[in-house]
């Protein structure tokens, strides 16, 4: 057990980071906490979604929150009232109609839908090189919106589903980050991650066999939006509401923010970033409410938070291109691996533990 | 027929717009492989520049007001120091790094212009009125054409018909060119890396400005998103069109315009809101057939 | 005479691996100085870093007075160097004329560029038949002219070429060779040529390097090592012990 912890410790650590955060969040017994606990966790999982993908391909998704919105209103068919199903949305099928269906049913939906959506577009979007994949995964989010926004009677597009089961809070969005992570690195460490990781390191292998590689890219573009339309599907289950605003350009932003500030070529940066990233928006966003001097407030204008986090972006790509954590994995300070280049090569580093003989 | 040739009008006037949307951007990608995002941002500033900055919900024009001749060449340098100051700020400092890299920082500066504009002018769309003599009508046979279509068309060749003549023609031309195909070796010749760079950042200025001018006219609203489906569809103009190739994002912004047209044209009226979805599905088509786009490019080496 | 280049103990590093080390050598004004040495042995490193596209890690290098470390090729390209790079790399989109002015817009004196102009295609008349094609459609070794004439329309007192035979048939590669040693007795042009064989370049260097694992082997005038035996051992490192250099971190 002991040798299975050490081997796997980058896994281990994170998910017991994420716990403590949780439980300290509960503890403080704040509701403003735990709802911003929550929310963070479940933007976790997207984040960590689109890390499967971008992280191991090195192709940049701007599409993924459109699987968190398909995601998202997989969930809310499910779940959402009856009564308010067949008012609204009558289109729907008549199962979906007339049943509420347990969350498990809803999460299993959320993760299906947008893997199903991604198998069928990922097949066209692999055949492109990298910077057209990127643009072309743009047309993803856009057709998921234009979709969504418009197709009234079974998204209520113009204006919302109501009557959604609130289930998910700190605890159970936390279980999903974990699970999330735990999905990630068994992805990153199989023979496929570390292919695909080798093809992104390496131009020249990658065109040696480009076939293979865009099946290895479809594989993780798969993958990835299941996650992420987990990740929507637990955010429908939060709010209780759900409108198709939110899955465009501003969470697409802010996800990537996570990904560049924590540092995208790791498991580690990308976690490390959606902390870092939440901490920082809600410090703007306290700083935009104000702090009263006497009589008058002063604050940032409206509209800093963006700012300072687009500003922060750009200056983190500038001056530390592989983000906080420098692309490393997290490992238990005295067992890390002295070497330098053992660090920085996380998947074969793990390789290597795997191989080696234990006693 | 009538109505299809009307259609075909409005088709190539959508599609200038967003042809010379994307050969700004195109230009741009062709010298440093920077996708930028904050090119749409580029025409909202163009925009918002006409007016008096204010988060009031009326529009006061302030340079909108000046004659044609003054506010032109004013609202270009605007969006040039702009597109400058974007240069040296971020992308100069990024000289060495990735394309997506590049990418998601001009991701970023078009969410802090977004944002900033929004400060300064507030969230709000605004009805400007730039020139309502531009929608007067002119009868050709039994075609009705508005003149600001003519116009756009006409601008959309002059300013194609310009760049072309300067890169063909002028020694800066040459050396851009040069240096999109092969900037190190450009740079081993004496070219200098960032004035080929800034001048490219400047003509997209440029370019990004005159789409402020026309697109405005043609709304008659602002609003600090107004320049992001511009450069939405050019981006998948560009890819269409073929990465690296001048040429290439002309004839995808045209081919957009035309579809987008035909779409919100011959769609049944109930499925007529999801033009833009089959708009994009239809991209995502193209690109199965054409992996390379329409008019593929030779001297791009794309990474795969 | 003093020395027109001088590179001073460089040191060279891609990530983890070592492409140069302690490498320093001299060039004298009006020299043919040839680099030669197997595949991967750093050659082309070497004279990217003296043309400051590649930045030293460690070391000097001196071009005439000014120390060129850690500044911008096209900065180093206005001081009178010029790099033909392996491969050729000519603009194939632009045609012949076109490759060739890029070279003279360094100078703001367009008269003298129209003269070196003028010049250059009295050398190379089979360019001056093929102006207005796309350089991209002419053959190998009119692409290798073609290089090589772009670069002289610098103006350059120091000319590096990379490997000016790959791939090329041998008549062409006399050719070019005798174009480089007729502008070198011309214009008074110093030349440093990397090569993987020293056949060809024994007649006509007048010193010679070799280059292996990133280090230099072995020095010596050309006249000295004309019977090649010395040559032999350096490039291929017989009896030397330190054959895995440069690849260790």
């Amino acid at each position: 057990m002991r040798d299975f912890l050490i081997r796997h410790q980058t896994p281990a650590l994170l998910v017991a980071g994420l716990v403590i955060a949780a439980a300290l969040g509960v503890l403080t017994g704040n509701e403003t906490a735990q709802v911003t606990l929550t929310e963070m966790f479940i933007r976790l999982v997207v984040v960590i979604g689109l890390w499967v993908f971008i992280g191991n391909s090195g192709i940049i998704s701007f599409g993924h929150i459109g699987f968190m919105g398909i995601g998202a209103y997989a969930a809310a068919w499910a779940t959402a009232e009856p009564s308010f199903k067949q008012i609204m949305l009558s289109g729907l099928p008549v199962f979906l109609q007339e049943n509420q269906y347990p969350f498990v049913f809803a999460i299993l939906g959320a993760t299906l839908l947008p893997a199903l959506v991604a198998l069928l577009l990922g097949a066209a979007l692999m055949r492109l090189a990298g910077t057209a994949a990127s643009i072309a995964t743009f047309a993803v989010l856009m057709i998921v919106n234009s979709v969504y926004a418009n197709w009234d009677s079974v998204t209520a597009g113009s204006s919302s589903i109501i009557g959604i089961p609130t289930v998910v809070g700190p605890w159970v969005a936390v279980g999903f980050a974990a699970g999330a992570v735990i999905t990630a690195y068994l992805f990153q460490i199989s023979r496929l991650g570390l292919m695909l990781r080798a093809s992104r390191d390496d131009e020249v292998a990658a065109r040696a066999s480009a076939v293979e590689v865009k099946r290895m890219r479809l594989v993780a573009f798969v993958l990835s939006a299941a996650i992420a339309g987990a990740g929507g599907g637990l955010y429908a289950q939060f709010l209780g509401i759900l409108t198709v605003d939110p899955f465009y350009l501003g969470l697409t932003f802010i996800t990537l923010a996570m990904l560049v500030v924590g540092g995208m070529s790791s498991l580690s940066g990308a976690v490390a970033g959606v902390f870092a990233v939440t901490i920082i928006v809600e410090l703007l966003r306290l700083a935009e409410r104000g702090v009263p001097f006497g009589s008058v407030t002063v604050g940032l204008p409206l509209g800093s938070q963006e700012i300072g986090l687009g500003v922060l972006m750009a200056l983190i790509l500038i001056f530390r291109p592989n983000g906080l954590s420098n692309g490393r994995e997290l490992v238990w300070p005295r067992r890390a691996p002295t070497d330098e280049a053992a660090a920085r090569k996380a998947p074969s580093a793990a390789l290597a533990g795997e191989a080696a003989p234990s006693p | 027929m009538i109505a299809f040739l009307q259609n075909l009008i409005d088709a190539v006037s959508l599609g200038s717009i967003y042809a010379l949307t994307a050969l700004g951007i195109g230009l741009l990608f062709g010298i440093l492989r920077l996708i930028n995002f904050a090119h749409g941002d580029y025409i909202t500033i163009g925009a918002y520049a006409l007016i008096v900055p204010s988060a009031d919900v009326t529009a006061r024009l302030m340079i909108g007001e000046l004659p044609l001749v003054v506010m032109t060449p004013l609202i270009c340098l605007i969006v040039v120091v702009v597109a400058l100051l974007s240069d040296v700020l971020v992308f100069r400092p990024l000289r060495r790094a990735s394309s997506p890299t590049l990418m998601i920082a001009s991701f970023a500066v078009s969410y802090i212009i977004q944002n900033g504009v929004m400060m300064f002018y507030g969230a709000r769309p605004k009805a400007v009125d730039l020139w309502s003599g531009a929608n007067t009508q002119i009868l050709i046979g039994d075609l009705r054409v508005p003149m600001l279509q003519l116009i756009i068309l006409v601008v959309t060749l002059v300013l194609m018909a310009a760049l072309t003549l300067f890169l063909r023609k002028t020694p800066y031309g040459i050396q851009m060119r040069a240096a999109a195909e092969d900037f190190r070796m450009a740079t081993y010749l004496g070219v200098r890396g960032n004035l080929v760079i800034g001048l490219a950042f400047a003509i997209s200025g440029i370019l990004a400005a005159a789409v402020s001018l026309l697109y405005t006219t043609q709304s008659g609203s602002l609003s600090h998103t107004m320049g992001l489906p511009l450069a939405l569809f050019a981006f998948v103009a560009v890819v269409v069109g073929g990465m690296g190739s001048l040429v290439g994002a002309v004839v995808g912004g045209f081919a957009i315009g035309i579809i987008v047209t035909m779409l919100q044209a011959y769609l049944p009226p109930e499925l007529r809101a999801f033009r833009d979805a089959f708009a994009f599905a239809f991209v995502i088509l193209v690109l199965l057939v054409r992996p390379a786009g329409l008019v593929p490019s030779r001297t791009t080496f794309e990474r795969v | 005479m003093g020395a027109l280049l001088t590179v001073d103990d460089v040191h060279v590093r891609y990530g983890d691996l070592v492409a140069l080390r302690e490498v320093s050598l001299s060039v004298a004004q009006g020299e043919v100085v040839c680099i030669i040495g197997p595949n991967g042995a750093g050659k082309s490193t070497l004279l990217a870093a003296v043309a400051g596209g590649v930045t030293p890690w460690r070391g000097a290098i001196r071009f005439g007075d000014v120390d060129v470390v850690g500044i911008r090729p096209e900065v180093v390209a206005r001081q009178g160097l010029s790099l033909v790079p392996e491969g050729r790399h000519i603009f194939g989109t632009l045609t012949v004329d076109e490759n060739l002015r890029i070279g003279g817009f360094i100078h703001k004196g367009r008269a003298d560029a129209k003269a070196d102009y003028e010049r250059l295609l009295e050398l190379f008349p089979r360019l001056r038949e093929r102006l207005n094609f796309p350089a991209g459609r002419l053959s190998g070794g009119e692409q290798q002219m073609l290089a090589v004439a772009r670069a002289v329309m610098t103006r350059p007192r120091l000319l590096l070429v990379d490997e000016p035979s790959l791939g090329l048939a041998p008549r062409i590669v006399d050719q070019i060779y005798e174009i480089l040693l007729d502008l070198r007795r011309r214009e008074g042009l110093t030349l440093v040529i990397n090569e993987q064989s020293s056949n060809r370049i024994l007649k006509h260097a007048d010193r010679i390097y070799v280059l292996r694992g990133g280090r230099i082997q072995l020095e010596g005038r050309a006249a000295d090592l004309a019977d090649g035996e010395a040559i032999r051992s350096a490039y291929f490192g017989f009896g030397s012990p330190a054959t895995l250099e440069g690849v260790a971190p």
